[in-house]
This record gives C-alpha cells, sequence and structure tokens, in this order.
C-alpha cells in the first residue's frame, strides 16, 4: 500500500516536470509585457495645462504641462535615443533644396481619442498656432505643408520635441489628441479655480485608448497628481503610494541610498542670474563682470546641489549644443574685487545694493539666491535677497515698489533644436533688443559666436544646469525616457503582485470628481 | 556584412508627384553627408589649418565624455594629425607648445567635433557638425566560448520574428519586420540582402506596442501565425496572401528552443528573459538531458532584450532577435553550439 502510494506519488511529480518541460506553452521562452494596471505618478507643479498654446517658452510649468501632455497627444515625429527621426503621425516626409517647404504625409486611420479621424486639416490647425510668425502651415488632401520663413534644417528636431503636439480644439475649447491615453477625470484642489482652458487639478486620470494607433498601451490608467512637495513624493514612494515621483536635487542621495531606482535626464533645466535696468547701477560693464568672476559655480553645483548639477557658463547644454564646454567661468575673486574698487563706493555698496529677486519657486532656489549674496560680498559687493512673491513669478518684470536689478530664474530646455532654444532664451528673457538678429543660425559655429557675444554682455550670467530625478518603484519595467528627459510611457507595464491598490491613496479633501469634456466615454 | 539600407530609417519620397521631382533634385543637389568620424576629422583638420597666424607646432588636448569616447576609438587622431600636416602644423607632446583643445560631443541628432585655441589674444574656434543617425556603428564584441554567437542582420525597423532558410538554394533568412507600423515579411539571401518583400497590411494585424507573429518557411512561401489569424503567401507577391481566423492561445506560440549538440546529440534549451525592454539579457543554453546536468548552463549576453527565438527550422542553430540598447537597432544572431571549444 505504501509502495502504491509513493508511485503514485512520483509518478505525479515526473508527469508534472514533463508537463512543465516538454509541453508546448508550459515554458515561456521570453516574457512579455503585461497589459492592465495604475501608474500612480507625482508631479511637484501644482498647475498643467493641456493647452499647448499657452505654455510659456522655458518655463518650468510648461515642462510639467509637457509630461502630461505626452500622454494625450503625438506629435508629427518623434527623435529616437540613437539620432533617427521616427514617423509618428506623419509617415513620411521630405524637404525642397532650400529646406524652407516641407511636406508631410499623414498617417492614414489615425483616429483621435473619440474615434473621430484625424484629417491634414487638424494639423494644419494645430500647427499653426504653434509654429512662430512667418511659418505657414496648409493642408492638401493627404497631408501638410509647412513653408517657413527661412531656410529651416532643423525643423524636424522642433517638431519633435516641446509644444509641437497636434490636437484638435472642440467648440467647448477643450483638445483632443491621438495618444496612448485620454484624459478621462480631473480632481480639482479644493481652492483651484476651474477653467476649460488652463486645467489646475490637484489630480488627473488618464485612461487607455483602446484605438492609438500604434497599439494600445500597456497601462490601463495613469493617475497624476500635482502640487506635492519633494519629501511627501519621496516617502509616497517609499511606502508603495506612488510608482514614479519628481526628485528634487537635494533629495537623490538620500533617495540612492535607501536602494530606491532613480533615473536621471541629461541637465534640462539652466539656473542663472539675469540683470536688467531696474537699477541704474547693473549698467555698469565692470560692475557686471565683477560680479561673474565672483561666483563660485563649483560650490553652487557640488556642495549645494550635492553633485547633482553641472556647472556651466554657457546658455545651452554641452548635449544640445556639443560647444558648451569651449565657454569656460574661471572663478576670479581678486580681478573682481580690483573691478569693485574702480567703481564708485554706493554701487552695490551698502548704501545702495543691488537687490537680486528670485523668479522660480523653492527651497533650493532661495537657497541658491543666498549663496550669490555670499558669492558676491567677498568681492566687497552687497546682494540683497528681496522675498519671493507670487508677483515675482509672474513675468520677468521687476515689481515697481522694489525693483530689482537682479533676477534669479530657472529655463527649462524645451526644443532638440538648438536654434530654436537659443531664439526663445534670446525672445524670453529679452536678452536683446531686436531678437530677430540670431534667427536661422543653422551652423554650429554661427550659434556659437552669437553665444559668445550674449555672454560677453553679461546680461546674463548661467550658474548651473540641473538634470531632472524620478525615482521609480520596482514593479515599473520599459522606464525607457529620452535622454533629454521627455516621458515614454505608453511602453511602461507594470510587473503584477507588487503594486498597491490607487484606492488606498484617497483623493484630496474636499474634492470632486469632474470628467474632461471630449474624452471617450 | 550589414546592407546599409537596412542600417538607417529610409523615407521614400512619394508624397505628391508634382513636387516629387523637385525634391528628388533636392536631395541630389545637397552636400553629401558625412559618413564618419574620420570624415568630420579631415573636415576639421581643414578648417584649423586655415586659422589666419595659425603654423607651427601645437600640443593636442582632447575633450570627450567617457561612453563617447569608449565608441569613437582612436583612429579619428590619426586622421586628424595627418591632415594637420598636410596644413604644416605638426602635432607635439611639448608641454610648452601652444594647446589646440580638440572636443567631441554628441548631442541628440549630431556629433560636434569643436577645435578651440588661442593666438594672442584671439580666440579662434572651429566647429564641424556630423549628423549622428549617419554614422556607422562600431562593430560588436562577438562572444563565441563554446556558444558560438554570430550577428546575421540588422536593421533599424522592428523585427518581429526570424526563420532560417537553410534549407532553401539561395540560403539566408525570412523576417517578419514591423516597417513604420505595417507589418512586412522579407526574405535575405545568405549575404545579408534582402532578395524579396511582402506586405502583409493585408492581413490587417491589430496595431500593437507589443507586435507578436511568427514565421514558418514553407518551401516557396511562408506561414504566418498572428494574434487570433493564421497566414500563407508565397515570395512571388502579395496578392497570394491568403489569412484564416486561428484560435490563438498560449500553447499555439513557439515557446522552448532546443539546440541539438554536434557531438553527441544532446538537447539543450534556449532560455532569456525579454521582459524589460529596458535590460540587456542574458542568454542561459540549458542542457536538457540529465546525464549533462553537471555540465551548466552556456550564458551569453545580448546587447538587449531578446525577443524572439527560433530554433525550429534547423536542430543545429537558433535564430534570436534582440532590440541593440546602444544602437537601437534590431539584430539577429545565429547561435550554435561549439563542442570541444
Amino acid at each position: 500500500m505504501m509502495k502504491s502510494t509513493k508511485s503514485r506519488w512520483l509518478a505525479a511529480i515526473s508527469a508534472a516536470l514533463a508537463t512543465l518541460f516538454l509541453t508546448p506553452g508550459a515554458v515561456r521562452a521570453t516574457k512579455r509585457p503585461r497589459y492592465g494596471g495604475t501608474l500612480r505618478v507625482e508631479l511637484q507643479a501644482a498647475n498643467v495645462s493641456l493647452d499647448p498654446r499657452e505654455w510659456k517658452a522655458g518655463s518650468l510649468s510648461a515642462s510639467g504641462s509637457e509630461k502630461v501632455a505626452t500622454l494625450v497627444y503625438d506629435r508629427l515625429v518623434v527623435l529616437d535615443d540613437f539620432g533617427r527621426f521616427q514617423p509618428v503621425l506623419a509617415s513620411e516626409w521630405s524637404h525642397d533644396v532650400s529646406w524652407k517647404t516641407w511636406q508631410f504625409k499623414i498617417r492614414a486611420g489615425t483616429k483621435f481619442s473619440d474615434g473621430s479621424p484625424l484629417t491634414p486639416a487638424d494639423v494644419a490647425a494645430a500647427l499653426q498656432s504653434l509654429l512662430p510668425s512667418g511659418f505657414q502651415v496648409t493642408a492638401a488632401e493627404a497631408g501638410v505643408t509647412i513653408r517657413a520663413p527661412r531656410s529651416t534644417p532643423d525643423l524636424l528636431d522642433q517638431l519633435a520635441s516641446g509644444r509641437y503636439f497636434v490636437f484638435r480644439v472642440q467648440p467647448d475649447g477643450t483638445l483632443l489628441g491621438t495618444g496612448p491615453f485620454y484624459a478621462a477625470e480631473t480632481v480639482p484642489s479644493a481652492s483651484s479655480e476651474s477653467t476649460q482652458a488652463a486645467i489646475k487639478p490637484a489630480r488627473m486620470k488618464f485612461r487607455a485608448n483602446e484605438e492609438a494607433w500604434a497599439g494600445r498601451p500597456f497601462l490601463d490608467v495613469v493617475e497624476v497628481t500635482l502640487g506635492l512637495p519633494p519629501l511627501r513624493q519621496l516617502l509616497d514612494l517609499q511606502v508603495g503610494r506612488a510608482d514614479a515621483v519628481e526628485l528634487a536635487p537635494d533629495l537623490v542621495r538620500k533617495a540612492k541610498q535607501e536602494n530606491l531606482r532613480v533615473w536621471s535626464s541629461a541637465p534640462d533645466t539652466l539656473l542663472a542670474l539675469r540683470f536688467d535696468d531696474a537699477q541704474p547701477a547693473a549698467a555698469d560693464e565692470r560692475l557686471r563682470e565683477a560680479l561673474a568672476l565672483a561666483m563660485d559655480r563649483d560650490t553652487m553645483a557640488n556642495v549645494l546641489l550635492q553633485r547633482q548639477a553641472d556647472p556651466t557658463a554657457a546658455l545651452l547644454p554641452q548635449w544640445l549644443s556639443g560647444y558648451a564646454s569651449l565657454f569656460e567661468s574661471p572663478l576670479n575673486l581678486e580681478r573682481a574685487k580690483e573691478l569693485r574698487a574702480s567703481l564708485t563706493a554706493n554701487k552695490a555698496g551698502g548704501a545702495e545694493p543691488l537687490r537680486l529677486r528670485v523668479d522660480a519657486v523653492g527651497d533650493l532656489m532661495k537657497l541658491l539666491g543666498e549663496r550669490v549674496a555670499v558669492n558676491a560680498r567677498q568681492a566687497n559687493l552687497t546682494v540683497q535677497l528681496m522675498p519671493h512673491t507670487a508677483a515675482s513669478t509672474s513675468g520677468m518684470a521687476s515689481t515697481a515698489a522694489n525693483p530689482a536689478a537682479l533676477h534669479l530664474f530657472a529655463w527649462h530646455y524645451d526644443s532638440l533644436s538648438p536654434r530654436a532654444e537659443l531664439e526663445a532664451m534670446v525672445k524670453q528673457l529679452h536678452l536683446q533688443e531686436s531678437p530677430e538678429t540670431v534667427q536661422g543660425l543653422n551652423e554650429p559655429e554661427q550659434r556659437f559666436a552669437e553665444e559668445r557675444r550674449l555672454l560677453n554682455e553679461r546680461r546674463v550670467l548661467p550658474l548651473v544646469v540641473l538634470p531632472e530625478c524620478v525615482g521609480i518603484a520596482a514593479n515599473v519595467r520599459n522606464w525607457m525616457p529620452a535622454r533629454w528627459g521627455e516621458w515614454r510611457l505608453a511602453d511602461v507595464w507594470l510587473e503584477q503582485g507588487e503594486t498597491v491598490p490607487s484606492s488606498d491613496n484617497p483623493p484630496p479633501r474636499n474634492s470632486e470628481s469632474v470628467r474632461v469634456p471630449g474624452a471617450r466615454p | 556584412m550589414l546592407p546599409n539600407s537596412e542600417r538607417l530609417c529610409v523615407r521614400p519620397h512619394r508624397f505628391a508627384l508634382p513636387l516629387l521631382i523637385m525634391f528628388f533634385t533636392a536631395e541630389l543637389a545637397m552636400p553629401a553627408e558625412n559618413s564618419s568620424l574620420e570624415d568630420g576629422m579631415r573636415q576639421l583638420a581643414e578648417r584649423v589649418a586655415t586659422i589666419p597666424n595659425f603654423h607651427g607646432s601645437v600640443r593636442l588636448e582632447v575633450h570627450q565624455d567617457a561612453n563617447f569616447a569608449a565608441a569613437t576609438g582612436t583612429g579619428w587622431k590619426e586622421t586628424f594629425q595627418q591632415e594637420l600636416e598636410k596644413g604644416h602644423i605638426t602635432v607635439t607632446d611639448e608641454a610648452n607648445a601652444p594647446p589646440l583643445r580638440i572636443s567631441l560631443a554628441e548631442t541628440p541628432t549630431q556629433v560636434v567635433l569643436s577645435a578651440s585655441t588661442r593666438i594672442g589674444d584671439r580666440e579662434e574656434v572651429r566647429i564641424v557638425a556630423l549628423n549622428r543617425a549617419l554614422l556607422p556603428a562600431t562593430a560588436l564584441p562577438v562572444a563565441s566560448v563554446r556558444l558560438e554567437r554570430q550577428l546575421v542582420f540588422a536593421s533599424a525597423d522592428r523585427i518581429v520574428d526570424a526563420s532560417s532558410l537553410w534549407n532553401d538554394s539561395e540560403g539566408g533568412l525570412a523576417l517578419l519586420v514591423y516597417r513604420n507600423s505595417e507589418l512586412t515579411a522579407l526574405k535575405l539571401d545568405a549575404s545579408g540582402a534582402v532578395k524579396q518583400s511582402v506586405s502583409l497590411a493585408a492581413a490587417n494585424p491589430h496595431a500593437t506596442r507589443d507586435p507578436r507573429g511568427e514565421l514558418t518557411s514553407r518551401g516557396v512561401g511562408a506561414e504566418v501565425l498572428l494574434p487570433g489569424k493564421s497566414c500563407e503567401f508565397s515570395w512571388s507577391g502579395a496578392s497570394d496572401l491568403k489569412c484564416r481566423m486561428a484560435k490563438t492561445t498560449a500553447k499555439s506560440w513557439r515557446n522552448t528552443t532546443f539546440l541539438l549538440s554536434p557531438c553527441d546529440g544532446s538537447g539543450w534549451k534556449l532560455e532569456a528573459n525579454g521582459a524589460d525592454w529596458t535590460a540587456a539579457d542574458l542568454l542561459q543554453v540549458v542542457p536538457e538531458a540529465a546525464s549533462r546536468k553537471e555540465s551548466g548552463a552556456l550564458l551569453s549576453e545580448f546587447p538587449g532584450p531578446v525577443v524572439s527565438m527560433n530554433g525550429e527550422q534547423n536542430p543545429g542553430s537558433a535564430l534570436v532577435v534582440t532590440r541593440n540598447l546602444r544602437t537601437g537597432n534590431d539584430e539577429v544572431y545565429k547561435i550554435t553550439l561549439a563542442c570541444g571549444n
């Protein structure tokens, strides 16, 4: 009896092993991505806008908005990690000999998230509203033609980045996209005013677009929570309440020490000083040079920003221009003091200090402002840090009551075209009387010369460039954003069994759920 | 070894007939693209040699990222020096020679080569930019310790499956590729050149981010298994494409891939993960027979995730498709066992 039972057991185990190894289907040669699940993302930005027409070039808010917009919209082309443009909504393209006229054939059969077909007229209308003045976009039967006012060999670089998404404006003002997800729901914070053009939610929910032209994304839902402070985000990642969070530079080391997955982009944000004419003393070139020579960028990058930033003396980052390393920024306190001594005592002196306003939110920016003041003092220059107000971030102009000659600002690089990025900086930061003179700098040597000239004028003093750092949960697979920071969540999937249901992460109190018009029911 | 037409993104210009001629002319009229780092360096050296009042001996200072440096090698330095010497500028190691700073940097679309030097109080900078996508990828190291691995094909298109044509008179490969979101079958000769291309768009496969399909060569044609359907076609033309509904379950797909040892005929099973598209895979070739268990598994590291394995057509070799994370190309490797090495 015993023997019989034992034999049966052995037979059963042998059969199971045979089934495991020999039956087709029991053993998978390679594992496939899993469909389903909710990816919970947390962003520091308190507001995002899904309307690319509203984004201000270089602003940090536009950076947050772009992250969310990549879920909903597509561009004509994308740039892969190997320098190749890949077709997205454009299936073919070509240009004339002067690089002024570009033809794009629109991918047939593409539909918006509500099921309506994408037409060349939609593409033309969207791009016309986004491209700079002088560009003409016309729709034809199967594609669009873009006529540039001058030779634009880098049009694909431009269209593959930044705001150049394709959308359709609906009668109620909301926008429809063809992307892998659609905006399904927003949960506005209690204090915000909900408008249709600029959504200011505390939480947004994006559902998979089942009919996306490139295939349904692996995730069912992407849930984005906005306006969370950096420490809270790190905590949420640690306890499993979030799957992807933005990490502030001063928290990256802590996250790594705790064995969390951290991804960093190429440096995508410039922190710099800008002079304006609000205080007459700031117009003195010797003063500007003295301040430039007094800035200890290495300490800012390595100590204050805990080696998460790179010191820079260039406007464009090395990864974008390829020549930023040619600009040197020698710290020369002796020379700075000499220059200071050649100025009258009251210029940037105790009685009439240079006022510095921080034009971006965050404790790190305030600390950096304090460091600028300390460096200036070492060269006998007095810089007074102005308290941060909402007005100071609303625009670049100083407030009338306390005009500041110096601004510490953050610039987020939006474009993959170094020419377009330099043009945007000159225009947005008012670095030149007539921004047209920097247009059409298609050759890197021309751009280098122009950047050199702008830096020699010292209206702007670059300090450091910062990467974007993201903390990622262990169960997130295929996290493969672009080197320049663009997230690609359509290919992300979640390993089973490690997620915390999103219901464990309750929405903010006093909130209500709002459906986004135009979304698929 | 790798046909250039398959390595690069080719965009056919057939949008509008009247403009076709204009654009075709435009492409012809454009200056030839730089094809290598050496060409770029030659151009840079020529430009440096024409800097006014710049002659004699110089000391080279090279700056480039560590990752990029590993990929570019040192051949370009010799080219640069030779070209400078043609312009009567000699390169020396003497510390008191004026420095000529050379930088190589990679941007998203270009490789930027720059040279800068100081002549008196004047800074002279020369910059040459190359199209990054057109630079040839450096040769990949091929591991061959007991497990032989040979790169047989690479393409910028997404390769879904590969099948051997070992019994075909021309040898070669049959591939199932996802080209500009359209499923296509390719027949390649033994040298890797595309001999025939058949669009399978008429099979109307559902668009997916994880394209799945299996190609099995059948004499003058092939059979393709897609989710929910099975199709047959002949290489002579797409009009012969015949599809029928087929219930595809996990058992329908090719699963375990085996190799037979040429020495003792023992069976070895290929295993890979392929789950994360961001991670390189380790292919494990595990002995099946209990008598060879002590041999342990043979391991081979691939440059990216393994997306497909096929050993059906030839028991002596298997084809492994991987997505090279460094070049972005999909690559097909032929795996064979080399006993006794």
